[in-house]
């Protein structure tokens, strides 16, 4: 993917830049919000990763005007103020993920990939398919190699997270967020248990595992 | 203490007692002038009513029995002792006087009946002294040429009006005069308080934290302001008293994990490094890093919170939320080897934010999975209390707290010493306590009572009703 971060700090900046060339992406870096404006207009670009306070032009602003400008790229904002109220306020001014610093690396490659992936798929999707999994979004109905599996619906809105990002990572903190729609750090091994329960109906009567372990962070659906 | 006028006359007090007084006397003043001028008009119309019956009356008098029964009549009205104040002349066509208590015809006098005029008659005082006294009269010609005067008696009224006059022009300045002191007397007094006010900020800003505005207990807006105000101090003492102690627990508390850290780094860097060294050197490290970013994290969000900055509060569905957490927490209880059970009523709100409740509930199920021995069981309650509140429950049949450290425990960083070598930062019921306070509502730590062997914890997260 081709990525534009926009941070003033130049640790953070190359943090960044470091973890997301590591994950395979291509980045171009900028620390002023004006210029920042320009290049993500100019360049076509995956995905902004954009810091909310930024010397010329604050974050907030510049998004908005981005999106005002009719740009579509998708934009994460790093904030050091992480509370709901700055999220709802950056989501407002058009941004589509926030993330507070401090943040593990794979936690901020996770969720710019799944940004990326989600601009190709706006159309209205009725199935999804990751190798031998095929869901039905109409009718709700899970099979594997065209044996049915039964799911609660948690757990079907849980796959159908993991589908629509199938071959990415999804950190624990992403599931909780856009399955359970909750924005904090759960302290025990909640979401982990709900993930090993959807294993034990999708991968427990089949040799090959679908839904992987990453460790250190989070889980992969193999595509 | 001692206020010079000056500064006396800048207070707003003053100022509104000022005000007030001089609206008060023009008040009264436009109240006197309207007495007198409806008095004035009313005595006025009532002397030609008077007059205008007297006059037909005798006139009647005149038609039926002539100058005779006229004359009757005058004199029997004039021998009615005091009650009237009419004065009669009747003369006949020579100008000659018949009857009547006037001795004579005033010269200029209309002869209509109709306009009215005005004269003095003179009245034997009671010392014997000649006493003038204003009347208003009309006459009328008789047909045979006689005049008949009636006089009414207006002195009484005339003398009224120089007395009202008179008291407007006293009272308006007393009552002007006295106003003002009363305001000068009120304005000191509030200026006075006023004071002590700013000398209890000034104190304050000194750097002393614990002045407080005295109170003296009269219920008035100076007590109310100075109540509100040392509530004020009051938190603003907490704060501070607060952000010192996270600076202590923040360095006790982050110290020593990074202090490990070092240790660990330095002892590794000393040794050849080898590749499952570096590796296991690594992994560990990064755990520890990984647990100091929550815990820095937790305090930031718990400083936020108790900062006073509870984000935007809403109208959130307690039940819905109380379903989600029951259904995120039932399968982890379950690997835990603990038996899990809700009780959720229907149809509770509350005003609050939703994350916050969400978080400070999940922390308790959190605690009650942590804590819990292995086959232990774990009750969740969301209900309506008797008083209308919305509590949240989490029972456990786990070791429980006892009641003496029950009030130390929700602090930060306080951890039991049975707990410290379980994972954890210590502040979970600080948050939950936090989450708590800004939704006006508290958290309540009760014994479980589950079972006979152990204590058990029910802790209540009790939140006021939507």
């Amino acid at each position: 993917m081709n990525i534009l971060i926009i941070e003033d700090d130049e640790d953070m900046a190359s943090f960044v830049s470091k973890v997301l060339t590591e994950a395979g992406h291509v980045v171009d870096r900028t620390h002023r919000g004006d210029m920042g404006l320009t290049l993500a207009r100019a360049g076509d670009f995956d995905a902004l990763v954009v810091d909310r306070m930024l010397p010329e032009k604050d974050g907030l602003t510049l998004v908005r005007e981005y999106r005002e400008g009719g740009g579509v790229s998708p934009a994460l904002f790093l904030s050091a103020l992480g509370d709901v109220d700055h999220r709802v306020e950056g989501l407002k001014a058009g941004g589509d993920d926030y993330l507070a610093k401090p943040f593990a690396p794979s936690e901020l490659v996770a969720r710019v990939e799944a940004l990326g992936r989600r601009q190709v798929s706006e159309a209205p999707i009725t199935a999804l398919k990751a190798g031998e999994l095929e869901m039905d979004l109409l009718s709700r109905k899970v099979t594997r190699n065209g044996k049915k599996i039964d799911l609660q619906p948690r757990e079907f809105r849980l796959l159908e997270y993991l589908m629509r990002h199938a071959g990415q990572v999804v950190t624990r903190t992403m599931l909780l967020e856009k399955v359970w729609d909750y924005h904090f750090d759960p302290q025990t091994n909640v979401i982990d248990v709900h993930i090993s329960r959807l294993r034990g109906k999708i991968d427990k009567d089949f040799d090959e595992a679908l839904l992987h372990t990453v460790r250190g962070a989070g889980y992969r659906l193999q595509a | 203490m001692n206020i010079r006028l000056p500064t006396l006359v800048r207070t707003t007090t003053f100022k509104l007692a000022l005000l007030h007084s001089i609206l008060f006397t023009v008040f009264v003043l436009g109240l006197l002038i309207y007495l007198y001028a409806s008095t004035v008009f009313y005595v006025r119309a009532e002397a030609s009513d008077s007059l205008d019956a007297e006059l037909t009356e005798l006139s009647r008098a005149y038609s039926q029995g002539g100058l005779v029964r006229l004359n009757r009549s005058v004199r029997e009205r004039q021998s009615v002792p005091g009650a009237r104040r009419f004065r009669y002349l009747l003369q006949d066509a020579q100008g000659q006087k018949i009857s009547g208590g006037l001795s004579e015809l005033p010269d200029d006098i209309p002869l209509d009946g109709r306009q009215k005029y005005l004269f003095d008659i003179d009245y034997i005082g009671p010392d014997g002294e000649i006493v003038s006294r204003p009347a208003e009269g009309r006459a009328v010609v008789l047909p045979d040429g006689g005049i008949i005067l009636v006089a009414y008696d207006v002195g009484e009224f005339q003398r009224i009006v120089p007395r009202i006059t008179r008291v407007v022009w006293t009272a308006a300045p007393v009552g002007l005069l006295m106003s003002l002191i009363g305001g000068i007397v009120i304005s000191r007094s509030a200026a006075r308080r006023a004071d002590t006010l700013a000398k209890t900020a000034e104190g304050v800003m000194a750097g002393d934290l614990s002045r407080r505005v005295p109170v003296i207990g009269s219920g008035d807006e100076f007590d109310r302001l100075g109540e509100q105000l040392n509530a004020m101090l009051g938190r603003i003492e907490t704060l501070m008293e607060s952000s010192r102690h996270v600076g202590d627990s923040i360095a006790h508390d982050l110290r020593s994990p990074l202090t490990r850290l070092r240790n660990r780094l330095e002892t590794t860097l000393a040794e050849p490094i080898s590749r499952e060294l570096a590796e296991e050197t690594l992994g560990q490290t990064l755990g520890e890093v990984d647990n100091v970013l929550a815990t820095f994290n937790a305090i930031l969000r718990l400083s936020r919170l108790e900062a006073g900055q509870g984000g935007r509060m809403s109208r959130t569905d307690i039940s819905a939320l109380a379903h989600q957490l029951a259904e995120l927490f039932e399968p982890a209880c379950e690997e835990a080897g603990l038996g899990f059970t809700a009780n959720i009523g229907r149809g509770l709100f509350v005003i609050g934010e939703k994350d916050l409740i969400a978080q400070a509930v999940s922390n308790l199920l959190d605690n009650a999975v942590k804590y819990t021995p292995k086959g232990g069981k774990i009750h969740f309650k969301a209900s309506r209390e008797r008083d209308g509140k919305v509590a949240l429950e989490v029972t456990d049949t786990g070791p429980g707290i006892p009641e003496q450290e029950r009030e130390r425990v929700v602090k930060r960083f306080v951890r039991l010493e049975a707990s410290r070598s379980e994972p954890g930062s210590g502040l979970g019921l600080a948050l939950v306590e936090a989450v708590g306070r800004v939704h006006n509502g508290q958290l309540q730590l009760e014994d479980g009572k589950t079972q006979d062997d152990t204590r058990g914890l029910r802790a209540r997260l009790v939140l006021p009703k939507a």
